[in-house]
């Protein structure tokens, strides 16, 4: 993790306008993926209000997709917080690289900015800093298209006239499982992976079956991540 | 269940969501930099990934295997979310219409 030289001003309404246009496309392709989270939520019976809250105050949707999966009446919150902060563990990392670039960021802008930090904002204002234009104004210009593409599109989604049926239904129940499925190809990390996620896996399924599906994820996932670690799989 | 119960559980799921993101810039200097703690950060996401979609696919059935298959072809492919959410969509709808 390097430190940045904190010599120009940590944030200027340039760099929030630079990132707020570089971030635009982010309407739309996180549009699209919230307004399928709105569905999701449409189908499991909750209200717009809290769809629309569930997308505002947790923001990602790794642990929103994972606490769907998770969700019952009533809620397994504390389940539900273990699984979202192992979920979003990496932001620990990302934000401790944050106050790396930014030591002369106050708390006082900087933590509301992080209520809105996502993984495409982080990487590309890392990626600014590394060309010389460290900017937390580039950071919260960025995250402001992705944050109104995400939130806006579950409220869209949620509104869609549509009610699925027959095999829609079924797909559309399948959604939360389909956002952590189509994040395994950016972590895999070659063969090495291969055992780790084969115990991940079969310790998931024993614990499906008898703990229940809310301990799965944890119990396989940490298993799967010590294998990991002991066998140097990052190193 | 009325609904300031399911908002406050939303809320707490915020919470915990906001403490990964403040807590990194909060506590950097508690943090070690090196060693196992920031080792077991990077290695879990993948592997807590994994164990979800098998005990999802174990509930699910054949269209959350060939709905998962689908999503995670398309995303090595293309690297483009929603293509792998709408090619997932697809592969699960029709496999709960054929199996």
């Amino acid at each position: 993790m390097s430190s940045a030289p904190a010599t120009a001003r940590p944030f200027t309404a340039a760099g929030f306008r630079r990132g707020f246009i570089a971030a635009l496309p982010f309407i739309i392709s996180n549009g699209i993926a919230g307004a399928v989270m709105g569905v999701a939520y449409r189908g499991l019976g909750l209200g717009f209000g809290a769809s629309v809250l569930f997308s505002t105050v947790v923001y990602s949707a790794t642990a929103q997709a994972v606490t769907l999966g998770l969700w019952a009446l009533p809620p397994p919150v504390a389940a539900m917080m273990l699984a979202c902060a192992a979920t979003n563990a990496r932001y620990l990392v990302m934000s401790a690289h944050l106050r790396q670039m930014f030591p002369d960021m106050p708390r006082r802008l900087m933590l509301p900015i992080l209520l809105i930090l996502g993984d495409a904002s982080w990487l590309m204002t890392v990626a600014e800093a590394e060309k010389g234009r460290r900017d937390a104004g580039y950071l919260l210009g960025s995250s402001v298209p992705m944050a109104i593409g995400w939130i806006g599109g579950t409220a869209l989604g949620y509104a869609t006239p549509l009610t699925p049926d027959g095999p829609v239904a079924v797909a559309a129940a399948f959604l939360p499982l389909a956002f952590i499925a189509s994040l395994l190809p950016t972590q895999w990390r070659g063969r090495r992976s291969l055992l780790p996620w084969t115990v991940a896996a079969v310790v998931g399924i024993a614990v499906a079956g008898t703990l229940g599906q809310s301990w799965a994820m944890l119990v396989g996932g940490g298993v799967g991540t010590l294998v990991s670690a002991l066998r140097g799989d990052d190193v | 269940m009325s609904d300031w119960k399911i908002d406050l559980a939303i809320l707490a799921v915020g919470a915990a969501a906001y403490a990964m993101r403040a807590g990194g810039f909060l506590a950097v200097g508690a943090l070690p930099q090196t060693g196992l703690l920031p080792r077991l950060l990077r290695l879990a996401p993948g592997n807590l990934f994994v164990a979800f979609a098998a005990a999802g696919i174990l509930e699910g059935g054949w269209p959350s295997l060939i709905g998962s298959a689908a999503a995670i072809v398309a995303m090595a492919r293309t690297r483009k979310e929603w293509a792998a959410l709408a090619a997932g969509f697809a592969g699960a709808a029709i496999a709960a219409a054929l199996l």
